[in-house]
């Protein structure tokens, strides 16, 4: 059996792996979907960080993968990051790929929910907006997709309102998986100078990319990802 | 009928280039244009409004509660109403309110209103709205996702609070207390009435109905459009198996009297140009955090916009003018006569037995805003007021009967 890996999907959701993570080699990717992002009804977010974290880990140890390398991206950056600092048994290898989880009052990069709904995706990006994320869902009625993606949304708002900060900072010293951190100079929701405060073993800086680096820079985030997991 | 006299508290000198310089009259209104010497002369004229309204016979007055707005200058309409309960006598003074969910800990909520339930005699209407997003989530940081459990919860407490003869511990999702026990307690026993102020959403006034509260719709966009929103509400309680009383709403108007229908045409123009051109021009970004609207909602409003898509593959557009506003009933002007006959059709067609008016709006004058209070005052109010003669208000204080 092939070694298997995590990847935590980012704030938009995740409709398919990204080509940078479904090309890597030698290894099987187990994504699940964040609890609140499948877009099912009924969802009620959690009212607590600790509440979240522990729905995550449910889902998580559920997927029988643990221990092992994870990869997390965005919001999922931000909870492999903690299940690294508060379970550091479960992550072998670290990679963040723009987490959040750190904000700078003074460089807090644009509010990606005080846009109206249709600029909300946009921003995430530096490049087009891919198509699974703009037709996510095909497999529902017209209005139920509309719905579902509005779900996903309410998921993500519910996870890092007002902003990502939960005070992992204050944890992040107990990090001991070794570590690759990945950012986009272009990302207009976490600016890259955050990059800075997260510690890492290795870094690569993607001129250009936004904050969904692995869909705007695919070669390059696919490239780096393929070396550290090898 | 009640007939309220509603102020929004407007900040009166937002320039005429406001919608260049801002892009929102909400949450970031740059605070340059902000002369906090309009703000302490406004203060102390719109309360003499107020006041003014309770001597010339209105049933109500009513404050609401917004953050960095520049069309609602009451953070705290608890403050302003401590100032109106010693310097009226007579009428209902309505806090259309507190939104629960800002108030930590909601107790907070139980005793400002006990204490000004007991400052004004008995004469304190309690509003609970939810808060509209731009004050709750992005002004007041509150997560959209859980803001209505949060409400709910600070709801449930607060009436205990008022309700229980012993402290009490409460172990709720968002606030824990070892001890509850309010002093002082409201002198309306076992409270004052509840009013639910709401924009329209589905689950605000279904819950209201549930709970047998007032349901008060406080749009700006008139009668007309109204109309879906309350029959929604009229048909809720008609499942329910209540009776239609038709105290059970409420109904914000503008309106503007002059001695003829011309004349109010030209002097309540400017106005509501004012308060439609400036005071809403708020960035649509801030209008629909993800999960302030519960999923019921979302999905009633997509399935609808996609029919009306399917239908007419777009919707109108241009920018409102004054007439529209008339036209489209958000502002009622005319001869007391003509206001009188369109405010009986808003009542019946509505079933509203609390009518609040906003009978100041935007920049309007002050020696206007006397005009238009005093002529409905004298012309329109007297017959209005048998409307509905038949119901009891159970929803009202008793020290204002």
């Amino acid at each position: 059996m092939a070694p298997r890996l995590i990847y935590l999907h980012g704030l938009a959701g995740g409709p398919e792996l990204s080509p940078a993570v479904a090309g890597l080699t030698d290894i099987d990717v187990i994504a699940p979907v964040l609890p609140g992002f499948d877009g099912g009804p009924g969802f009620e977010p959690p009212s607590d960080h600790l509440g979240w974290l522990t729905l995550v880990w449910d889902a998580l140890d559920a997927t029988g993968a643990l221990p092992c390398p994870v990869i997390g991206a965005s919001v999922g950056g931000m909870l492999a990051a903690e299940l690294a600092v508060l379970r550091p048994e479960a992550v072998t290898r670290l990679a963040l790929l723009a987490p959040l989880g750190l904000f700078d009052a003074d460089d807090p990069g644009e509010d990606p929910f005080a846009v109206p709904g249709p600029a909300r995706l946009p921003l995430l990006f530096s490049s087009d907006v891919p198509t699974p994320f703009l037709e996510s869902f095909p497999d529902r009625e017209p209005a139920e997709q509309l719905v579902a993606r509005f779900l996903v949304q309410v998921a993500a708002a519910s996870l890092v309102w007002p902003f990502p900060d939960r005070g992992l900072a204050g944890r992040l010293h107990r990090l001991t998986a070794p570590t690759l951190l990945v950012w986009g100079e272009a990302d207009r929701i976490a600016p890259v100078a955050l990059a800075e405060r997260w510690p890492a073993d290795e870094r690569v800086h993607v001129p250009g990319a936004g904050h969904m680096v692995e869909w705007d820079a695919p070669e390059q985030v696919g490239s780096a990802l393929q070396k550290w997991v090898s | 009928m009640k007939l309220l006299w509603f102020h929004l508290m407007p900040y009166p000198e937002l320039p005429e280039d406001f919608r260049q310089r801002a892009s929102s009259v909400w949450v970031d209104i740059p605070s340059d244009l902000l002369d906090a010497r309009v703000v302490a002369d406004s203060y102390n004229l719109y309360l003499d409004q107020l006041e003014h309204a309770d001597a010339v016979g209105f049933d109500g007055i009513c404050v609401n509660e917004h953050h960095q707005n520049g069309y609602g200058l009451m953070p705290s309409p608890n403050l302003m109403a401590a100032a109106l309960t010693r310097r009226t006598e007579r009428a209902a003074i309505v806090v259309m309110g507190n939104s629960l969910a800002l108030y930590n800990p909601p107790v907070r909520v139980a005793e400002e209103f006990a204490m000004l339930d007991c400052m004004s005699n008995g004469r304190l209407v309690a509003g609970f709205p939810v808060g509209t997003p731009m004050d709750t989530v992005f002004c007041y940081g509150q997560n959209p996702g859980t803001l209505r459990r949060k409400y709910h919860e600070a709801h449930d407490l607060i009436m205990r609070a008022w309700k229980e003869p012993e402290p009490f511990a409460f172990n709720g999702e968002f606030t824990q207390l070892r001890y509850v026990n309010p002093w002082p307690r409201p002198l309306q026993r076992p409270h004052p009435p509840v009013w639910i102020p709401g924009g329209g959403s589905i689950e605000t006034w279904e819950w209201t109905a549930e709970m047998d509260y007032v349901y008060c719709y406080l749009s700006y966009f008139g009668y007309k459009l109204g109309k879906a929103t309350m029959d929604g509400f009229w048909q809720r309680i008609e499942q329910l198996g209540y009776d239609d009383n038709p105290y059970r709403a409420g109904f914000l108007q503008f309106v503007g009297v002059a001695d003829t229908d011309e004349e109010a045409m030209r002097l309540y123009k400017e106005p509501a140009e004012y308060f439609y051109g400036r005071c809403l021009h708020v960035n649509p970004g801030f209008a629909d955090p993800p999960g302030y609207q519960s999923e019921a909602t979302v999905r009633g409003k997509v399935q609808s916009m996609v029919a009306q898509a399917a239908r007419s593959g777009g919707g109108p557009g241009g920018p409102l003018t004054w007439e529209d506003m008339v036209d489209k009933g958000y502002v009622i002007v005319g001869s007391p006569d003509t206001v009188r006959e369109k405010l009986e059709e808003v009542a019946t067609s509505l079933r509203v037995g609390h009518l609040m008016l906003l009978l100041q709006f935007g920049n309007m004058h002050p020696e206007l805003v006397q005009q238009n209070t005093d002529l409905f005052a004298d012309k329109v109010l007297p017959g209005l007021r048998g409307l509905w003669s038949d119901y009891e208000d159970r929803w009202w204080p008793e020290a204002c009967a």
